[in-house]
């Protein structure tokens, strides 16, 4: 569904991410794991057209979108929860989760039924019923990850890129959306999951792929790598 | 007395919000001052003048002048957002990744380009306002104002009222988000780069309209009068918070309000040099502007 080859992109001179292959199948679960810096984050925003590539090829659903503009991208189906939430501070939770849906109503797809899709978010995080009409930015950060996820789905993906959804979040609120990342997989959406919580994703994904100074080190199955002894000892602390 | 000047002070103060929404509109989305936007004002003035100096030589302003004026406007406010939109396009749009300063100098580049242009083209002398209307007095409260005045006040508030209206549409809240965080609205699919052409193109059509009023009111027009009026509606945009819509209206208004009142009651020669007073005192105690201050939440 979603084929990396030997992706590279910068930050003005600096090289962050240098030759990257990753494959993404339909109905998958895939994470990609890596320290600090290691250019996870960038492939994510290579991805989704934030970051033009200086090299090599992004295909998703066998057509080429490398250097599409980004709104582009999202019409095409790919939906990107980045890092740190980025939720609108001065939009109401309605109107950001409307904005989640912007592509769906200016495409051809007319009377997309907004509401029925707003119900929904709000049956998979109800607390955020009760926020409606709060300003983003008041949420907490728990509240903000879940507005996040709702956002991204309102255009209805069909591949969702979540970068480290339970950064920050106390250990209740990081098994809920683990969880809630499960759910959406069952639902039919393919995911890209980038955490910092190795195990945790490993175990919740199919197959993983371990990034290093911005190319791949590892790939293998979810369960294969969890137990893998140099993942063990660099990313899981055994 | 007081009544008096509170109603000459809201006439220019809605003209000041008016011109003021472009800049704090374009200020919220680019953190740009565009220093230009006082001259799309005086292009405003202008094509009003030309293009009503047109319906007349038709015949059309004698037929029937409210067609005449509705269809000057319109055109004023088409070849307003013309300029607007292709300012933007050629002289911020290749600095957007540009240090800060880069685009900055390029807008007085473009304010000394399109004052020497209307110059060149119209002469550097004084242009008359070809039609005199409104003048029919109007007593209300123990106040004199002419329909022209009532007219000015009427016409900023619809336009306040509809551009607060449009906020709440789809673009409007696309606008807002983008203003907010641009690499998030592209990620929800928004295109960027469209925004902020609505943005040059709402906010020049609204210095459009500022400029017939004002070249209507005074009847006299000058290629320099965007400066003038530029740096009083950048303080007004300043003074209520530059980058708050509310804020621009409130500090345009409040601006015309302090000029008309200082003018009447303290001096008329000083004028101009009240709001600049007024704008030191807000801005030491609220350097955010009165309505400002969530633009400190940007990261
Ligand atoms: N905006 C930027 N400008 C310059 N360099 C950047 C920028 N963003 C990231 N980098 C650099 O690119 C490299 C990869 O960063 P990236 O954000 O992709 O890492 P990451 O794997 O997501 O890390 P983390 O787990 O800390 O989020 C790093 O060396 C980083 O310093
Ligand atoms: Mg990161």
């Amino acid at each position: 569904m979603l084929k990396l080859t030997s992706l590279q992109a910068s930050y003005g001179p600096i090289r962050a991410i240098d030759g990257i292959d990753l494959e993404v199948n339909k109905g998958e679960i895939v994470c990609l794991i890596g320290s600090n810096g290691a250019g996870k984050t960038t492939t994510l925003m290579a991805i989704s057209g934030i970051l033009k590539a200086d090299a090599g090829d992004i295909f998703f659903e066998g057509g080429r979108i490398t250097n599409l503009p980004a709104h582009e991208i999202v019409k095409k189906g790919i939906s990107h929860v980045p890092e740190g939430r980025r939720i609108f501070p001065k939009l109401t939770v309605r109107e950001n989760l409307q904005m989640g849906a912007y592509t769906l109503s200016s495409g051809k797809r007319a009377g997309t039924d907004e509401e029925g899709l707003i119900a929904k978010v709000f049956d998979l995080f109800p607390i955020l019923r009760d926020r409606r009409d709060q300003m983003g930015g008041t949420l907490s950060g728990g509240e903000q990850q879940m507005l996040a996820v709702g956002r991204a789905l309102m255009s209805g993906p069909k591949l969702l890129l979540l970068d480290e959804p339970s950064l920050g979040l106390a250990p209740i609120m990081v098994s809920k959306i683990f969880r809630t990342i499960r759910e959406i997989n069952n639902e039919g959406v393919t995911i890209l999951l980038v955490e910092q919580n190795a195990k945790a994703s490993l175990k919740l994904s199919h197959r993983g792929y371990v990034i290093e100074s911005g190319a791949i080190a590892l790939q293998g199955s979810g369960e294969g790598l969890l137990h893998n002894e140099d993942i063990k000892k660099a990313y899981l602390g055994e | 007395m007081l009544l008096q000047q509170l109603i000459n002070g809201l006439t220019l103060g809605g003209v000041y919000a008016i011109i003021a929404l472009g800049y704090t509109m374009v200020y919220g989305i680019l953190e740009l001052i565009n220093f230009a936007h006082g001259e799309i004002y005086m292009l405003g003035a202008y094509l009003g003048i030309i293009f009503l100096g047109i319906f007349t030589s038709l015949g059309l302003t004698a037929a029937n002048f409210p067609l005449a004026l509705l269809l000057t406007v319109l055109m004023t406010v088409l070849f307003c957002s013309a300029y607007g939109f292709t300012m933007e396009k050629v002289a911020y749009k290749p600095l957007r990744n540009a240090p800060r300063l880069s685009p900055l100098i390029s807008a007085i580049g473009v304010s000394i380009f399109l004052q020497n242009y209307v110059m060149l083209t119209q002469g550097a002398t004084d242009k008359v306002f070809p039609y005199r209307y409104g003048e029919t007095h109007i007593r209300f409260l123990s106040v004199d104002l002419t329909a022209l005045q009532a007219a000015i006040i009427i016409t900023s508030a619809l336009l306040m009222t509809g551009l607060h209206l449009f906020q709440k549409t789809r673009m409007g809240k696309a606008m807002r988000a983008t203003a907010q965080d641009k690499t998030m609205a592209a990620l929800v699919g928004i295109n960027v780069d469209t925004i902020i052409s609505m943005t040059f193109i709402i906010g020049a059509g609204l210095a459009a309209v500022a400029g017939i009023m004002v070249a209507s009111y005074y009847g006299i027009v000058n290629y320099s009068i965007g400066y003038m009026a530029g740096i009083k509606a950048f303080t007004a945009a300043v003074l209520g918070g530059i980058g708050s819509i509310p804020g621009a209206m409130l500090g345009g208004i409040l601006l015309g309000l302090i000029e008309s009142i200082g003018a009447a009651y303290i001096s008329s020669e000083y004028k101009d040099v009240y709001a600049f007073i007024v704008l030191l005192i807000i801005l030491l105690i609220r350097p955010s502007g009165i309505l400002g201050g969530y633009s400190e939440e940007k990261v």
